[in-house]
């Protein structure tokens, strides 16, 4: 469905997206995970003609985003990390617009269906600039699925939402992936890679430094940590491969001891000395 | 029914311009510009002045309508695009959607083109009112169509290449402001020296004033008619392909 070759793309002198390559499938969940700055927004916006590359190729549901920038559009869905939605329209109005832009066919019921999966229905004729961050994610998200694209894009959805928001905001993506949609999803949140992707790519610096199941990226660690604090109060983590190990290590250690199983975090500190922030 | 794919851009212009409607200050803020030029220039200036053998406020009045026009057309259509585009990132839905750049275009210049339109009919109403011989010819409702037409369509290139909301200031106050004061609103051009002349009829808002107050289309007529299309078709292509080649 997406096959990216070679995409690279400079800002200044930093390169926001340093020569990354990667494919995903039709139907899957795949996430780009990566701290602030790794590259994950500039990567969505040359895959959703918003960005023009400086060199690579991206394709997308076998278009060249490059060559066929129209075609491209009429199948994607994006919800942006900035809030893009106007303000001074209500929900109703954004989705009528973004509607008529992406030329849905019965609209008034897609709207109003829409905005019932998100829980606005009564917020309908309200001015988007009295919504609450969790409301407006809600309602973007509404809107990218508004013409039923065959491809999501979604850049760092639950950043900023209270846990419970950010479950309901979950689901739904889990429910459009049931539907047979192929979604991106970029984010900084362990828990969200986690929870939602089929396969991750990490990036950092621009670069795709990883790229696997979840399970297996643990795995390929180690898929226990041990954590304590030294006599100096730093930090302490071992990594090992298997339960046992982890135990052995726990019981010659006086202070207080954590086994746990690894996650995606470990991976990334594993691969690159810092942590996702 | 099929809508045109400007339509959408159009409509969500209109439902912003609805609610400025209903803040009465938008009204009263259109007006007050024009409305002091008139009151100082047309009724205190303007009693001792005849120019083309008339008194002032019949050749102030459509000077006043062209300069109205260009300031609503131009403004509004350069301020929205730059604060969509950079702050609020409403443009973004546009480049995202299956539309052509020329679709874009075509809305936000329509856009641009009722608010100059409405603007403009605010000073039409005061000129009927205050003038006897005040009204309104063929080429006096082209040369405004056009003229409303021609600065939405610098607006569109102005919101697109400015850098900074301060930017369109800029803009404003080296290419606005001097058309405004020199290009035929308040006085016929030809008093003008000769070297200065040249320059100022280069200016579309020169021949916006020139075309305004025509009863009938003479060479001089022509020419401005030929220039403001010249105008208005070359910015609407540029403009276009600045949609075309946005990237953030």
């Amino acid at each position: 469905m997406i096959e990216i070759k070679g995409l690279t793309k400079t800002y200044g002198d930093v390169k926001a997206v340093d020569n990354i390559t990667f494919s995903v499938s039709k139907g899957e969940v795949f996430g780009l995970l990566g701290p602030n700055g790794a590259g994950k927004t500039t990567t969505i916006k040359m895959l959703t003609a918003l960005s023009r590359p400086d060199s690579g190729k991206c394709t997308v549901n076998g278009f060249d985003v490059a060559a066929n920038p129209y075609e491209i559009k009429k199948h994607i869905g994006v919800v942006p990390q900035e809030n893009n939605l106007d303000r001074e329209l209500t929900a109703y109005e954004n989705l009528l617009i973004y509607g008529m832009l992406h030329c849905v066919q019965d609209k008034e019921r897609k709207i109003r269906e829409h905005l019932k999966m998100v829980d606005l229905s009564d917020r309908r004729d309200s001015l988007v600039s009295g919504f609450s961050g969790g409301m407006q994610r809600r309602l973007l998200l509404a809107r990218a699925l508004l013409p039923e694209p065959a491809v999501l894009f979604l850049d760092e959805p639950s950043i900023g939402l209270d846990p419970q928001i950010r479950r309901q905001l979950w689901d739904i993506i889990r429910k459009t992936r049931i539907e047979g949609r192929t979604v991106v999803i970029t984010t900084h949140y362990i828990e969200e890679a986690e929870a939602l992707c089929d396969r991750v790519g990490i990036l950092a610096k621009g670069a795709l430094i990883a790229l696997d199941t979840p399970h297996h990226l643990k795995s390929s660690v180690g898929d226990y940590i041990v954590e304590y604090i030294d006599a100096e109060g730093k930090l302490i983590q071992h990594i090992c491969k298997s339960r046992g190990e982890a135990h052995e290590i726990a019981k010659h250690q006086a202070n207080s001891v954590t086994v746990r199983k690894s996650n995606l975090e470990d991976v990334f500190i594993k691969l690159t000395g810092e942590r996702i922030e | 029914m099929i809508t045109p794919a400007w339509y959408p851009i159009f409509l969500k212009e209109m439902l912003h311009f609805k609610r400025r409607l209903l803040k009465l200050g938008y009204i009263f803020s259109a007006m007050i510009v024009p409305i002091i030029y008139l009151v100082a220039f047309g009724f205190g200036l303007g009693k001792s002045v005849r120019i083309e053998g008339a008194d002032y406020l019949t050749f102030l009045l459509p000077g006043l309508v062209a300069m109205s026009s260009m300031n609503n057309s131009y403004t509004w259509v350069s301020t929205s695009l730059n604060l969509n585009r950079l702050y609020f990132k409403t443009f973004q839905i546009y480049v995202q959607a299956p539309i052509s750049p020329s679709s874009i275009m075509t809305g936000e210049v329509l856009a641009g083109m009722a608010k100059g339109i409405f603007a403009s009919s605010l000073i039409i109403i005061v000129g009927f009112i205050s003038s006897p011989d005040f009204s309104l010819t063929p080429w006096f409702v082209i040369a405004l169509l056009l003229n409303c037409f021609l600065f939405a369509n610098l607006g569109v290139i102005v919101g697109m290449v400015t850098k900074s909301h301060e930017d369109t200031a800029t803009y404003s106050n080296f290419f606005v402001i001097p058309m405004a004061f020199f290009s035929g609103t308040f006085f016929p051009v030809d008093k003008l020296p000769v070297y200065f002349k040249a320059v100022i009829y280069v200016l579309p808002l020169t021949h916006a004033s020139i075309l305004i107050r025509k009863t009938s289309l003479d060479t001089e007529g022509l020419i401005s008619l030929c220039v403001m299309i010249v105008y208005a078709s070359v910015f609407f292509l540029y403009g276009s392909k600045l949609i075309k080649e946005y990237s953030e």
